[in-house]
């Protein structure tokens, strides 16, 4: 098999991995902060799509300023529904479970009522072809994998250096003792949720003028992000992106040998393998 | 006592009024139920509104003419529609809810061939007629006499359309084919193959892929690197097939594309944009403006652009012309009752939509049970659809002479 082969699946694998990791880092994020599962991650993640959409391919806007207001519009979208949902369910782990999957049946239907059920095509941002040596990759996959790798060195460097930052890591190891040190739980929360339900709103963003946009689009990427945030190890930042260039090396390789069939199986047979030797994950705290 | 009189004077009056005004008695209008079964959501969900377009411009159209007259009766005609999001498991859901809560005796409408197996579970004991435009091979056959298929399928379409391919494009000798990972998109890798091994070509690479995938490139790079002369993205939807030929294109691939099942090009130039799109061959979709078509389905495809704002696929005009057979069947057996519906069906030929139909297929499935029409093989062009040559199915040409 010649090496460019090779070369050609890890980098189809690694090119939509890290926008899968920012779905990953904002599931993390919220369970880090609220200690709850937001089943209808996926959902926020659609509504990024739609935004960019609307505001991208209707109202013919140009494409960087439509994946900022994306990002806002969804965070703000987040914000309500950490403060109307979710902010009574801190800690409450099944009720979040159930609430959390409702509200994936209420965007979606209001999606579809909304939209209509065809796949709607956004025009391509960046367009040419990146060709070096055997190796192809669109201009757009280039341009969608360096923004998300911005996004999440932009994460790193906002949780690790910023006053807010550091008050949201130090809720994520013991509200309490935050709580004690003077910081307000309730607006941590809720920029916490905002900020994960963003990242979801980024993703879908970046993604939508590459596979177009359905009501049902969220529900293949929330499912990656389960995978790589169990790989990776829940609340871990490291081990999120680890565990999405990891599913993305399996997935990549995986198809090559193996075949499209195959490849969904090949991730969740990585799952059962973390959980069955090292269930925190490779980066989780135990 | 006066008063009496008057007031039965008056009683008497009303009556007499009563029964001077009244007529014959106006023969009751009765409901005819019709089940419509689809992907209304999702990946497929093209499939699944066109269908349900397709039965409603047909049953408003009869109702309008005042209903459905079978017999001595005339039926107003009501659609129940369930999505079934292409799961079979859901599918059979609809199909028990239709049957059992419903009560329909006929279901015209559902795609997906997996969806298909589950429901025939359900109608053929209950003898319910089921049409439909799934294109699963075991979909038709003997054990299934109340199933019919609307629109011509892989075993119809897939040996003319690689006819006209290797007369047409000598040059192309390697294919690559991918098809959804489900029966639909397994029988139609299956007869694709068959048909163009048959006729000399070398199938280089045959893949599967599961509904709903949106990133191809992995699949892809592992059949582009067989050099393939052309890709048939053979039972994809028209977004999933879009989605494919965009990214074939993205990865350097520059040789000829078909679509053997490909229903609604539209669709697919959407998604693909109009240069991925450029040169893709179907063979079973239809033009509803071109002259190679009947004057009827012109006529369709205007009515319905007037009523839903896009352009009719072909799935809307077979289960159009579904509708039309199974109650112009209903009239000729004089009753709903669906065994003598079946009898009243038979193989002689139907003036529809399509023109003139025959119900077919007995040499591919071992009964008459598929409806043939002549397909036309069309080419994307400058991101519109043009027809190129009509090619009639086996038993059409026998009834053309």
């Amino acid at each position: 098999m010649p090496i460019e082969l090779l070369i050609q699946a890890l980098l189809n694998g690694f090119a939509l991995a890290l926008v899968y990791v920012l779905v990953a880092l904002g599931l993390t994020l919220i369970f880090s902060i609220l200690e709850i599962i937001n089943f209808a991650h996926g959902e926020f993640y659609m509504l990024g799509g739609y935004a960019t959409y609307f505001a991208f391919a209707v109202f013919g806007l140009p494409y960087v300023p439509t994946l900022g207001l994306a990002i806002v519009a969804v965070g703000l979208g987040g914000m309500v529904a950490e403060r109307l949902i979710f902010r009574s369910l801190r800690g409450k782990a099944l009720n979040a479970f159930i609430v959390s999957l409702g509200l994936l049946w209420v965007l979606q239907s209001a999606a579809q009522l909304s939209f209509g059920v065809l796949d709607k095509s956004v025009p391509r941002a960046f367009s040419g072809i990146i060709r070096a040596g055997g190796i192809i990759i669109s201009v757009e996959r280039f341009v969608v994998m360096l923004a998300a790798a911005g996004l999440i060195a932009v994460l790193y460097l906002f949780l690790q250096w910023s006053r807010v930052g550091r008050a949201m890591r130090a809720v994520a190891q013991d509200a309490d003792g935050a709580a004690l040190q003077g910081v307000n739980i309730e607006f941590i929360s809720m920029l916490g949720f905002a900020i994960g339900c963003a990242l979801a709103g980024a993703a879908g963003g970046l993604l939508a003028p590459v596979f177009a946009v359905s009501p049902a689009m969220g529900a293949l990427p929330v499912v990656k992000a389960f995978i790589i945030i169990i790989v990776g190890g829940m609340g871990s930042l490291p081990g999120a992106v680890l565990g999405g260039l990891l599913l993305g090396t399996v997935e990549g390789i995986g198809a090559l040998f193996f075949g499209s069939a195959a490849v969904n199986i090949l991730g969740f047979l990585m799952v059962i393998l973390v959980l069955l030797v090292r269930p925190r994950g490779l980066f989780g705290v135990a | 006592m006066k008063a009496q009189r008057c007031r039965g004077w008056g009683l008497m009056l009303a009556v007499a009024l009563l029964l001077g005004t009244a007529g014959p008695a106006p023969a009751a209008e009765k409901l005819l139920e019709i089940g419509v079964l689809g992907p209304l959501s999702g990946g497929a969900a093209s499939y699944g509104v066109e269908l349900v377009r397709g039965a409603e411009m047909r049953a408003d159209e009869i109702n309008k003419a005042g209903g459905l007259k079978v017999g001595a009766d005339v039926y107003k005609i009501k659609l129940i529609t369930y999505d079934h999001k292409a799961s079979a498991a859901d599918a059979a859901t609809a199909a028990n809810k239709l049957v059992f809560q419903d009560k329909v005796k006929f279901i015209i409408g559902n795609a997906v061939g997996a969806t298909c197996n589950a429901v025939q579970t359900v109608t053929e004991p209950q003898k319910i007629m089921f049409a439909f435009v799934c294109w699963g091979t075991k979909n038709l056959g003997q054990d299934k006499p109340y199933s019919f298929r609307s629109m011509l399928s892989q075993w119809e379409a897939a040996e003319p359309f690689y006819r006209w391919i290797k007369e047409k494009r000598p040059t192309i000798k390697k294919v690559a084919i991918i098809s959804p990972n489900d029966t639909s998109g397994l029988d139609t890798n299956t007869a694709v193959v068959k048909a163009a091994k048959g006729l000399g070509f070398d199938v280089v690479a045959e893949e599967t892929y599961e509904r709903g995938t949106k990133d191809f490139y992995p699949i892809l790079t592992k059949m582009l690197a067989k050099k393939p002369d052309m890709l048939d993205v053979a039972a994809a939807p028209p977004g999933e097939a879009g989605l494919i030929v965009k990214q074939a294109v993205e990865l350097g691939f520059k040789g000829a594309k078909g679509w053997t099942a490909g229903s609604n090009p539209a669709t697919l130039v959407s998604i693909a944009g109009v240069e991925a799109a450029e040169g893709v061959w179907s063979p079973v979709n239809i033009n509803v403006k071109s002259d190679f078509v009947d004057a009827k389905v012109r006529k369709f495809g205007e009515e319905y652009e007037k009523r839903y704002k896009e352009v009719a696929g072909v799935i809307a005009v077979a289960n159009y012309g579904a509708f039309d057979v199974f109650t112009k069947a209903m009239q000729e057996a004089g009753s709903i009752e669906t065994e003598k519906v079946l009898a009243a069906l038979t193989s002689r030929p139907y003036e529809t939509v399509w023109g003139r139909l025959l119900i077919g297929g007995k040499e591919t499935y071992g009964i008459d049970r598929q409806f043939l029409y002549p397909m036309v093989i069309s080419e994307v062009r400058g991101g519109k659809n043009v027809d190129l040559e009509q090619v009639l199915p086996g038993a059409l040409k026998a009834l053309k002479k």
